[in-house]
């Protein structure tokens, strides 16, 4: 029964992770026709630069939700249901206190601040091999890979607010590749590698 | 070697070979229509040499195109008498002095010359349509399912035919490069109209053609398009037959197609910034990459559960709407104006 209602968790999630996704495709839709009929190619600096800030204010609520999504599917490695039930509507309250006190930004910036921690937490119990975490799938190169590729996700949303500091938004940018690549590599080509790792296991020996 | 020579033996040699290609991809179409009609598999060995050798027309023309590069690198450096090379060197100072990212000198002992990638103008077309004969050709190998067969060849006919048609690389090879170095190669200029000619096409050449990022952005993405059209054509019969085989080779696909396309889209970034500066955010063709990332995160998302009735058909859908997705960002190019635009 416990075993039915993690799956049902993971199942939830994923389908509010699609829902989140979509709406986030069709804000997209939405914008390259409004750039297109409102012909923002031939207008001044800063009419694009209105534009570029509506259509932030538009799809930050959605890129908040998909990370709280991330905040509540990363513990999900860490906890059991019931903590994670737990755990999932504190992070609502305080997302919710931070907007009300701080604003929408800064509530993004503790989401991702939290979810990063959390997430550098799963890649190092993934790295050492522990077998505590709750993976929809087995395998340790899939778990690496998954936990690096979605650390990526969280870092590159999170360098976005260092855009103006160049050397530093750019050194993030190259960390987060590095991060997604390994992190897809190891999450869909996990047997292939563990069959690289144990050939030259055999071989060492 | 003259523009006009250059091109014209490309052209030639080219033409012969677009024309070879189009003949067996129509056989390879025929033979395909044929197997997805029939219940029984038809001459599916014949078939498999037939798109085989559409493979390595393929190649040799894609040797073609990096022969005919390879021909501009060598014989089309930008010179300029020497007298201008310092003034022209102090102005290029000056420029870079307010920029965020510097063109380089000129040297006179080493003139700038173009490195054009492989994919440009109507090349891009012949090396998207390759990657998705070779993919095409390795799904074609791997599987058992004749009618899939038959789609993937009838698949490699339609491109075949749309390259020959309306996207001809070797018709009128890279009709807009040639027409911006025309005036430069042809003509006699006072040094102050050719010191204009070279900040027109200097530009260009170094945030366009001869960057690093030329060569790994637009190709990942062509690689990715392949991938993304044999998903497509998988999730079709996902929605007619529950078969895991197909499901697996779609999702071998899907999996190159998001590595391809994530990493294509990332290297594209620090490209954006350096061209472009920080306001290009929101562009059209930015919108819909992202829509096209998001669509196709979710369907490797539900293919988690995949094994659900529902999920499954949900999930053949996503395969669907990924393709349409992409259809949608290549034509947004034409349609839609921005940084990324054709028009």
């Amino acid at each position: 029964m416990a075993i039915h209602k993690k799956t049902s968790y993971d199942f939830y999630l994923i389908l509010a992770t699609v829902l989140v996704l979509s709406i986030i495709s069709g804000i997209c839709v939405y914008g390259m026709f409004y750039f297109k009929f409102a012909q923002l190619q031939q207008m001044a600096a800063p009419v694009k630069a209105a534009y570029m800030d509506r259509m932030n204010q538009i799809v930050s609520p959605f890129i908040i939700a998909l990370i709280v999504i991330l905040a509540v599917c990363v513990p999900k490695r860490l906890l059991p249901t019931v903590w994670l039930n737990r755990f999932a509507l504190a992070l609502v309250a305080v997302i919710g206190v931070v907007t009300w006190v701080w604003g929408v930004v800064m509530a993004l910036k503790v989401a991702l601040c939290l979810t990063l921690a959390l997430q550098f937490v799963v890649l190092a119990m993934a790295l050492a091999g522990n077998e505590r975490l709750n993976f929809e799938k087995k395998g340790y190169w899939l778990r690496v890979g998954s936990s690096s590729m979605h650390l990526g996700l969280i870092l590159f949303i999170l360098d976005l607010f260092f855009y103006k500091h160049q050397t530093l938004h750019l050194a993030l940018f190259w960390v987060t590749t590095v991060a997604t690549v390994l992190g897809m590599i190891g999450c869909f080509y996990s047997p292939a590698l563990a069959e690289i790792m144990a050939r030259r296991g055999r071989e060492g020996d | 070697m003259n523009l006009t020579l250059l091109t014209s033996q490309f052209s030639q040699i080219g033409q012969t070979l677009i024309t070879f290609i189009l003949v067996m991809s129509a056989l390879a179409g025929s033979l395909g229509l044929v197997n997805v009609v029939s219940k029984r598999a038809v001459a599916i060995p014949q078939a498999r040499w037939i798109f085989l050798a559409i493979n390595l027309l393929f190649v040799v023309g894609f040797g073609l195109i990096c022969w005919l590069h390879i021909r501009i690198y060598l014989t089309l450096p930008l010179e300029l008498p020497g007298q201008m090379v310092p003034w022209l060197n102090q102005e290029i100072g000056a420029m870079n002095s307010k920029a965020a990212y510097a063109f380089p000198l000129f040297d006179p002992s080493h003139p700038p010359r173009y490195i054009i990638p492989l994919w440009v103008e109507n090349e891009k077309y012949y090396f998207w349509f390759m990657c998705y004969g070779v993919m095409a050709f390795l799904a074609f190998r791997r599987t058992t399912r004749h009618r899939l067969q038959g789609v993937l060849l009838v698949f490699m006919a339609i491109q075949s035919a749309i390259l020959f048609m309306a996207a001809n690389p070797f018709q009128k090879p890279l009709p807009k490069f040639f027409g911006e170095i025309g005036p430069w190669f042809s003509g006699s200029f006072s040094p102050m109209q050719q010191f204009g000619e070279f900040m027109k096409i200097y530009p260009k050449m170094i945030f366009y053609y001869n960057t690093p990022y030329m060569w790994l952005h637009p190709p990942m993405l062509f690689l990715s398009y392949s991938a993304i059209t044999i998903t497509f054509i998988t999730s079709v019969f996902m929605l007619v037959k529950r078969d895991p085989e197909i499901e697996t080779l779609g999702y071998d696909c899907a999996k190159f197609g998001y590595f391809m396309l994530t990493l294509g889209m990332l290297l594209g970034y620090p490209w954006a910034l350096q061209a472009w500066g920080p306001n290009w955010w929101w562009d059209p063709k930015i919108c819909s990459s992202i829509m096209m990332w998001a669509i196709y995160s979710t369907y490797l998302h539900t293919r988690l559960y995949a094994n659900k009735k529902s999920m499954w058909y949900f999930t053949s859908g996503l395969g669907i709407l990924c393709f349409v997705a992409m259809v949608f960002t290549f034509v947004s190019s034409f349609y839609f104006p921005g940084e990324h635009t054709f028009q």
